[in-house]
């Protein structure tokens, strides 16, 4: 029965049908198989399957330098690229006590919202893919687009960067990097009206989601879910405020929740996250220096004893990382805690009892990246 | 009167959609046409990498293996020997393998004389991927053929049209920013 491991047929129940959604199905965001026993429409149990796309970060990273280990954590939530190096940067710089400059800090942290709103358009486009809307997906792309230019131009690359480095970044902002971010936020404030036409007033989209999928504050807290998931069932937790790091204490914003907990209200808090990144880079625009130091004073050969857990706050929720250092050059053990992950681990809750169609929307509602779910 | 109500509601959001998508029609289509338009990608874009020679045709790398220890995908292969007249090594071996490259110019970054650099080409699409195992010949190859290159140390440089190696103005760096202001501040001060 290896089509159905986790989910054996029940003797004597032979109106319940079971059905394998995965890892080939296009609305499950990359390589999530679940298996589902159906009556009727109604789902009457669901296991999730995940490893499909497991490429055995944690172990690989242990036989590599510090310096070597960040650009494979890129590869993780390939979506919200240098949010990824953040964590294990902040947490070696900890442990060999790496001064950071303001500046360089300031930098970071307009990349780090950069690739939110990066990561919510993504989510944007492909939520609506799976309720059949293709015209959201098209606009959406086009603007990450922009996002991605804009990245290329300071960091080299579009999506995986290897731009964070131990003291700061690799180098300096591109002479027009300060005009193009401030362009685009104009451009993407006119756009948003449009996308709240397409998307939250839609009545099609109100009758697949409001009420689909609740998510009850204890449920969520007990599963350990963290991010927009969180916020959306009325947990006003949010790592940039619970423990501040890089430019976030000087910047000012809001933590938007939910009571809800529904699908709706999942897809309401992630709009208005960009709202709030907007907020967050426009104030970063006016504050951080045009000219400074980018990298502060790094050893060339890091050697680190000690442990430590940083977290930060990505596109999907908590994304942390606790290092292990032995004294040499390379880390005893590194551990990614995954938002994705732990988001993944509500599907038995929200599937069962759902209808069919209703799975996909709740599946995009959680937004799961399955490179960094499977590692 | 809700059946009325619920026409009402459709008419009213088909309406808001087709306005909506009716906006952009007009709009200019961001489509590049790659292969007949070629794209201008910033110098310091990673697209593949190149070792790049001096101008009269002498070797830059002094194969010092920094950019060997330095490969977090451990793709880059160098045998050396020792010079018989003279200081330093000489080349036997250089081979990058690109397939497994993850471009994250790690390797020009601990380059001390900016010998392997980055480059925008990015024409390596292939049906063969034993292509991609690069040697020398290869390398020195791509870096005749690219127009800028990108490394740490030296900032962009450009290959001048009577084949000389130049510095790229501010504009074109990383960071030229600040090179950019600083005849202004100057100008103030005096
Ligand atoms: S770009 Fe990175 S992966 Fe590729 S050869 Fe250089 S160091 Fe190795
Ligand atoms: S680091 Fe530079 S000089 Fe040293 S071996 Fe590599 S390419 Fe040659």
């Amino acid at each position: 029965m290896s089509s159905t491991i986790g989910l054996e047929p029940v003797l004597g129940r032979s109106d319940e049908m079971i059905v394998n959604m995965g890892p080939q199905h296009p609305a499950t965001h990359g390589v999530l198989r679940v298996v589902i026993g159906l009556e009727g429409e109604r789902i009457t149990r669901a296991v999730p399957h995940i490893g499909y796309l497991h490429r055995n970060h944690e172990k690989i990273e242990e036989s590599r330098t510090y310096f070597q280990v960040v650009p494979f954590t890129d590869r993780m939530d390939y979506v919200s690229g240098t949010q990824n190096e953040l964590p294990v940067v902040l947490a070696v710089e900890d442990l060999a006590g790496i001064e950071v400059p303001e500046r360089a800090k300031m930098i970071r942290t307009m990349f780090f919202e950069l690739f939110r709103i990066a990561s919510h358009l993504v989510w944007m486009g492909t939520a609506m893919l799976d309720l059949g809307a293709i015209t959201p997906f098209l606009y959406t792309f086009w603007d990450r687009e922009i996002i991605l230019g804009i990245v290329e131009r300071t960091a080299g690359a579009r999506m995986l960067p290897n731009y964070y480095t131990f003291g700061g970044v690799r180098r300096d902002l591109h002479p027009h990097f300060f005009k193009d971010v401030a362009e685009f936020l104009d451009h993407l404030e006119k756009r948003m009206p449009d996308y709240e036409h397409l998307v939250l007033e839609n009545p099609i989209v109100h009758a697949r989601t409001v009420g689909v999928g609740v998510l009850s504050k204890e449920r969520a807290v007990a599963r350990g879910v963290s991010g927009p998931v969180l916020r959306a069932s009325g947990v006003a937790y949010d790592v940039r405020k619970a423990f501040p790091y890089d430019a976030y204490p000087e910047v000012e914003f809001e933590i938007p929740t939910s009571d809800a907990g529904d699908t709706y209200a999942r897809f309401w808090v992630r709009f208005q996250e960009i709202y709030q990144s907007v907020k967050i880079l426009r104030q970063l625009l006016e504050k951080t220096p045009k000219t400074g130091p980018f990298k502060g004073r790094a050893p060339a050969r890091l050697k680190i004893s000690g442990e430590r857990y940083r977290a930060v706050e990505n596109s999907r929720g908590e994304l942390g990382v606790y290092v292990v250092g032995d004294g040499g050059d390379k880390p005893y053990r590194i551990k990614h805690r995954g938002a994705a992950f732990s988001n993944l681990q509500v599907i038995p809750d929200l599937f069962i009892g759902a209808k069919f169609s209703d799975a996909i929307a709740i599946l995009s509602s959680l937004d799961p990246v399955f490179g960094e779910i499977d590692r | 009167m809700s059946l009325l109500n619920e026409v009402w509601q459709a008419v009213k959001a088909i309406g808001t959609g087709m306005a909506t998508v009716h906006k952009r029609v007009y709009e200019e289509a961001p489509t590049e046409f790659y292969p007949y338009v070629e794209l201008d990608l910033p110098p310091v874009s990673v697209q593949s990498l190149a070792l790049v020679e001096n101008e009269d045709g002498t070797e830059r790398c002094i194969v010092c293996l920094q950019c060997e220890r330095a490969c977090p995908s451990q793709v880059i292969s160098i045998e050396r020997h020792r010079n018989p007249e003279g200081k330093g090594f000489l080349i036997d071996r250089f081979d990058i393998d690109l397939v497994n490259c993850m471009y994250c110019s790690a390797c020009v970054e601990a380059c001390p004389v900016s010998s392997i650099v980055t480059i925008q080409d990015f024409e390596l699409s292939t049906y063969d991927l034993h292509t991609l195992k690069a040697d020398i010949d290869f390398l020195h190859e791509q870096a005749r053929r690219s127009k800028k290159w990108y490394s740490p140390k030296l900032g962009v440089e450009i290959r001048t049209e009577d084949g000389r190696i130049e510095k790229a103005p501010p504009e074109m760096q990383p960071g030229g920013l600040a090179e950019l202001l600083k005849p202004a501040a100057e100008e103030e001060e005096s």
